[in-house]
């Protein structure tokens, strides 16, 4: 008979095994040091931005001897990420994978080194959604929490598959649960910091209020409510582009803004420097105004 | 897929029920009552120091059998005491071996959390070390469990994946993580102790 618990046992030892060397020690902050995932070739380590306290001195680690400066390429508080980049040292990335085969009940292991050696813990995922945004207004495109422990010094370390895949970056940061940042968010954000040092954001310049629409406008447009503009600000892209005080905002670039977080949703990336077509209600009128996208700073 | 779970459940209670016989109860007059582990067959008992406080000491087995226990050896660092009691024949755990224990191998627990007599609790190894948060180092290593440890695990087994002994429960070290006592400081503290104690 082969014994199955004994199997089960061996088998999550080889997963921290084989995940382990993607798994580094991060020393950013006072306190314990953190840990941080080989995201891909060239030294490139992805962290938990609130793990790391300064811009400089900041060191990544593996085991006894292996330890080299790290520099800080970006960060992106908004979605808790740092990218560091490391050399000196041998680093082989993790192999991470998408969240299509995993579901609600799946075994998963949350990695960390705060220390030398590399430690785990066991949980199952609890919930699996859809995209969702962070209080801080940054995009994640699954909503994944699990009941792994998350032990001092494990943020910024990997969620990783029965396969030994990383599924993505844990932080304790976001919302006080178990909380991981898939792979696929993390791997835009890499890209992001790496080719302009920080993630893009689009920019308005404007404060925003949901009201209801007109019956017979919310009829034709299918839409309830609006976004009207309780605030302009001066030498922005939405005063240059016309938009004032009072103004509704219907629809931007085609997309019917109904909430706040539609509009943030809006203002990604790829629409910066872009001139894009907002419809707006004005005393009773539906008008277009072309408004060129800003960059949030 | 479900057949393999039922079979991991069906392993996992055989196990448990194999390592029950060897759970006892320490009764420490006014200091109450926590967990001991069943060492030799002649009578050799594990604590923890902190659960073997008063002089009078009293052991319960499963079977129902009781005798009251006499302190033989106890370490305050290493968080141990040794007891006999005047028994034969007491059913032992297989050692395991501690120092081979890696980061994600699957561990059980058992003791009497709250007063629950003969609970079980599973998880993983997080680690191992000398230096554990919140733990002062007394050059001696701890083995770091993802499990609850509750008042009455004290002094109980901590058994691997095939059922053999790789620790003493001891000590919370923050919310989440469970400490013990690795087997190999067992020996060692044993080896020391009992030496010390004949010469």
């Amino acid at each position: 008979m082969t014994n199955v618990v004994e199997g089960f046992s061996s088998e999550l030892a080889e997963i921290v095994k084989s995940a382990g060397p993607a798994v580094v020690r991060v020393e950013g902050r006072r306190r314990l040091p953190a840990s941080g995932i080989v995201w891909s070739e060239g030294g490139i380590v992805v962290t938990a931005h609130h793990v790391v306290e300064r811009d400089e001195g900041l060191s990544v680690g593996l085991g006894k001897d292996q330890k080299a400066d790290a520099e800080l390429v970006g960060r992106d508080p908004t979605t808790d990420l740092a990218v560091l980049r490391v050399e000196g040292i041998e680093l082989s990335p993790a192999a991470s994978a998408g969240l299509d085969d995993l579901s609600v009940g799946h075994l998963v292991l949350a990695l960390g080194r705060p220390g030398r050696t590399v430690q785990a813990t066991l949980g199952i995922t609890s919930a699996l959604g859809t995209s969702w945004r962070t209080a801080a207004g940054g995009s994640i495109d699954r909503y994944l929490q699990t009941d792994v422990v998350m032990y001092p010094g494990f943020s910024g370390g990997p969620l990783v598959d029965a396969k030994g895949k990383v599924l993505g970056l844990n932080t304790s940061a976001l919302r006080g649960v178990s909380l991981t940042i898939p792979s696929l968010t993390v791997d835009r954000v890499v890209e992001s910091i790496l080719s302009h040092g920080r993630v893009q954001r689009g920019y308005l310049g404007v404060g925003v209020q949901p009201v209801n629409l007109p019956e017979a406008l919310a009829e034709e447009l299918g839409q309830e409510t609006g976004l009207i503009l309780i605030s302009v600000e001066p030498d922005t892209p939405a005063e240059a582009g016309g938009l004032t005080l009072g103004d509704t905002l219907l629809s931007v670039h085609g997309e019917p803004v109904r909430r706040l977080d539609d509009l943030l949703s809006m203002l990604s990336a790829d629409l910066v420097g872009e001139e894009v077509i907002v419809r707006i209600l004005r005393g009773g009128d539906v008008r277009e105004q072309k408004v060129t996208i800003g960059e949030r700073k | 897929m479900t057949g393999r779970l039922q079979e991991f459940n069906e392993q996992s209670a055989r196990l448990a029920a194999r390592v029950h016989r060897s759970l006892v109860r320490v009764e420490s007059g006014r200091w109450g009552a926590g967990a001991g582990t069943i060492w030799h067959s002649d009578g050799l008992i594990l604590t923890n120091s902190h659960v073997a406080r008063s002089r009078q000491l009293r052991i319960s087995l499963p079977d129902g059998r009781q005798a009251s226990a006499r302190l033989l050896a106890r370490s305050r660092d290493l968080d141990l005491a040794a007891l006999t009691v005047e028994l034969s024949d007491l059913p032992t755990i297989e050692l395991g071996d501690s120092e081979r224990l890696q980061s994600g191998n699957w561990v059980m627990a058992f003791g009497h959390p709250w007063g629950v007599e003969g609970a079980v609790t599973a998880g993983i190894v997080i680690g191992q070390g000398a230096q554990m948060q919140g733990r002062p180092a007394f050059g001696h290593n701890w083995l770091a469990v993802g499990l609850h440890y509750r008042p009455g695990h004290s002094g109980g087994p901590l058994v691997d994946s095939a059922g053999r002994l790789v620790g003493i429960n001891t000590i919370m070290a923050g919310p989440d993580v469970g400490l013990a006592i690795p087997v190999h400081e067992v020996k060692r503290f044993l080896k020391d102790s009992l030496q010390r104690a004949a010469a």
